[in-house]
């Protein structure tokens, strides 16, 4: 069971980097952004380049991609969301799907659709802790993981900027008023949202998944049932939501099965796992409909 | 005035005259001209193998036409490809296939990449009778299929039941001994297979394919685990964990090559399934050795046409000459779809040069009475020709078992099935960890009589036999139907 534990921690962390990107975004811009899942994949493309053409050390490699899917994210919110920003919420999903047609076909065009593979230096590792086996990649996974949040959230806090964006968050209009370039902010948010896409891309590259043009749909769907779940716009939210959802996704199924054998019944639930994400979802949403985190009025 | 009258006059005249002259010109090239649309993903998420298919194409019909073109009843006609891009779609394949009849007035069809989208486009082409040679659809639904007129069809790829036939009688032949000898098994053990499908009609064919072989060779073999996933899925762990439990000897998945990566290296890395993997030939491919690393050491890729080894044997030659041709007019080498769109080229104008016209029911006749040497890939009895059945060519399937080299730093393929083509003989690495004896409750669900050795019965009648795993009792039903109670019940609560 705490092996299973140990790989619902893991694929939570990479729910939890790209939700919380999608809930920067939401909470400044109050903008969704459906080519999110994109931005993975362009992150985990950015990774492999990179890689192919210095062949460092993978991990080492992360923050250029980020910095890279930043400078993009800024291109994307300066042309694309900024805009068309109040014009109607339509127009802001129509373009955010547009976005998914053309970095998938674009990434197709440039790089064919190909899987794409990096090699972990660390990809035999094996740690072993009483009956648990822990690959490294995954221990690395979890502590950047947490070292991200960290920085995260000392930027929120104790940053004038990261304050900045707080106010434009919780209200644009008085930010405004009180001399905080909300525009600027909108910009940034997009950046850090976009690099920490392109973190959860990049990782989850290196921890032995393929890379191809069509990576990034399924976890942008985990990543807004995440942002649902744990309330739209709410950081700590994303982190509970994303690691209930990583566990109850790999743990669920288990019990499930333990559950029918009571009655002499022999039936897997694995095809179920996806199953269990829009139940917590469905769930979540009756008992509290703004999110375990989130406020009245999001 | 009037000189403006003239000038406009001789303007027209010489303007039809020209386009008669063109039409004209036209008309004759297309009566020289032998047209065949090929159908493939040229964009969209196929685009990859759809372009290999294309080159493929592109290369067979230069070499035709360099050598003089068909021969069609003393008139020696050149071959003219038309593309026609499914957009990896099935809506894009009824849309091109129904172009490509219509407006481009092809003579036949060529590709066909993808059953879901193949099973769509090819209604088109049966309303109206346009032989098509599928080169890349595996189900064998495409020429089985009773809803229309299969007839114009012909399967020019091994179907996800030969993947099956030849992968389990491969196991039965030489994995199972090797298990048996190392672990002093008795013979009348049955081999504990696990299959791990894609929820798709690849995935479930090459399921009943294993299923049917089991059945039909009468095989002594149980299946422990019968598991599925969803196409693209990325995490395998917990249906890997549930397949240990199970204790295979063996674990088959039925994946794309995105899927079957994961899968060996989250079984082997993550959960600690030791135990021999198989894979499906479009596995077959540089980025599944480069993708799977070392995890992926020893395991079992079945094959007709790969990127690293070359059956010895008389095809050798023609092999190496197909890949060092295409990669010097593309730039790389060809996969195993483009290898046989290579060969459908070859067999449509062999068709065509048979019927002596270009008359599509003519054509079709010729292509029942097809047969032609081998050309790059191998054949049964060394020919290429379709069964009077289902109009199903028949490959000589081969097995490669993944060994580490260490010079490129990534696993390469030795074949080692059959003795015909055979490189080196199959290892049973040391790590390996076989499933558990069989427990007295453990019936084989579909090996009722064990033998010692595999005795191929190919007359034999499927039967279903029984089975001893309990049905299930339709608990989707009743999950859902709790759930929308649930719902119901919380939502009218809400409202009080």
């Amino acid at each position: 069971m705490i092996q299973i534990l140990v790989w619902g921690i893991y694929a939570g962390c990479i729910y939890i980097l790209l939700a919380i990107g999608l809930n920067l975004i939401f909470g400044v811009m109050k903008v969704v952004n459906f080519a999110h899942g994109e931005l993975l994949m362009l992150g985990a493309y950015a990774a492999f380049w990179i890689y192919t053409f210095s062949s460092i050390n993978p991990y080492l490699i992360i923050p250029a991609s980020m910095l890279l899917i930043a400078l993009l994210g800024v291109f994307i919110e300066r042309l694309g969301f900024r805009p068309v920003r109040g014009t109607g919420k339509l127009n802001e999903i129509f373009l955010s799907l547009g976005l998914i047609y053309l970095f998938q076909n674009l990434v197709a065009f440039l790089w064919s659709t190909n899987s794409r593979s990096i090699r972990s230096p660390y990809g035999d590792v094996v740690l072993s802790i009483g009956s648990t086996k822990l690959p490294l990649d995954y221990l690395i996974i979890i502590i950047v993981t947490i070292v991200f949040l960290i920085a995260f959230q000392l930027f929120m806090k104790k940053t004038t900027t990261g304050r900045a964006m707080r106010a434009t968050s919780q209200n644009r209009e008085a930010a405004a008023l009180m001399g905080i370039n909300v525009e600027r902010m909108d910009m940034l948010s997009f950046a850090l949202g976009s690099a920490l896409a392109a973190a959860a891309g990049g990782l989850w590259l290196i921890s032995g998944q393929m890379a191809d043009p069509y990576m990034g749909g399924i976890p942008a769907i985990k990543a807004f049932a995440v942002i649902i779940i744990g309330g739209l716009g709410s950081i700590p939210g994303a982190i509970v939501a994303g690691l209930t959802l990583g566990i109850a996704e790999n743990v669920v199924p288990f019990f499930m099965q333990a559950l029918v054998a009571v009655f002499g019944y022999e039936m897997s639930f694995t095809g179920w796992k996806d199953t269990v994400a829009f139940f917590i979802l469905i769930i979540v949403l009756i008992l509290r409909p703004t999110g375990i985190f989130g406020e009245k009025g999001e | 005035m009037r000189k403006y009258g003239i000038l406009v006059t001789v303007l027209v005249v010489s303007l039809l005259l020209a386009s008669s002259l063109g039409q004209l010109a036209g008309a004759q090239s297309e009566a020289d001209e032998i047209k065949i649309g090929l159908v493939a993903p040229l964009t969209g998420g196929a685009s990859t193998t759809g372009t290999d298919m294309w080159e493929s194409a592109v290369l067979a019909a230069d070499e035709i036409n360099a050598a003089g073109g068909i021969n069609v009843n003393g008139v020696n006609m050149q071959i003219k490809l038309v593309k026609g891009d499914t957009e990896t779609s099935r809506e894009g394949g009824v849309k091109v296939v129904t172009k490509l009849i219509t407006e481009d007035e092809v003579d036949l069809l060529v590709g066909g990449f993808s059953s879901g989208i193949t099973s769509a486009d090819q209604v088109v082409a049966a309303e109206h009778k346009v032989p098509f040679i599928i080169t890349g659809a595996s189900s064998p639904i495409i020429t089985h299929r009773t809803d229309i007129d299969t007839t114009y069809f012909f399967h020019h790829c091994p179907t996800t039941d030969d993947y099956g036939e030849s992968t389990i009688l491969f196991v039965d032949e030489i994995v199972k001994p090797a298990i048996y000898e190392q672990f002093e098994f008795a013979d009348d053990r049955p081999l504990r297979l696990a299959v791990l499908y894609q929820d798709s009609a690849y995935g479930v064919g090459v399921y009943d394919g294993i299923k049917k072989t089991i059945e039909n060779y009468d095989l002594n073999m149980e299946l422990v685990a019968e598991e599925k996933f969803k196409m693209s899925e990325t995490d395998f762990r917990t249906t890997l964990t549930v397949i240990k439990a199970a204790e295979p000897d063996v674990v088959y998945p039925a994946a794309f090559l995105n899927e079957q990566t994961l899968i060996v290296s989250q079984g082997r890395r993550d959960v600690g399934l030791n135990t021999i993997y198989l894979s499906v030939e479009c596995n077959d491919d540089p980025d599944y050795y480069t993708g799977v690393e070392r995890w992926g050491e020893y395991s079992i890729q079945e094959s007709r046409f790969g990127p690293y080894a070359i059956p010895s044997g008389p095809l050798q030659n023609a092999v190496v000459k197909f890949r060092d041709d295409f990669e010097a007019k593309w730039g790389a080498p060809p996969s195993m779809m483009g290898a046989s769109t290579y060969e459908g080229v070859y067999i449509a104008a062999e068709a065509v040069k048979d019927a002596g016209t270009r008359d599509k029911e003519a054509v079709r006749d010729a292509l029942d009475e097809l047969e032609m040497p081998q050309m790059v890939e191998g054949m049964k009895d060394g020919v290429i020709t379709f069964t009077s059945d289902y109009r199903e060519s028949k490959f000589e399937l081969y097995m490669q078992q993944l060994i580490w080299d260490e010079s490129v730093g990534e696993t390469r393929p030795k074949i080692v099935w059959p003795d015909s083509v055979k490189e080196t003989d199959f290892v049973l690495p040391d790590w390996y960890e076989p499933g558990s004896a069989p427990t007295e409750t453990a019936t084989p669900t579909w090996t009722p009589a064990p033998t010692s050795e595999a005795t191929p019965v190919t007359t034999a009648t499927p039967t279903e036999a029984p089975t001893t795993t309990p049905e299930e009792p339709g608990f989707e039903a009743v999950f859902a139907i709790a759930g929308l109670l649930a719902v119901a019940y919380l939502t009218l609560r809400r409202q009080k």
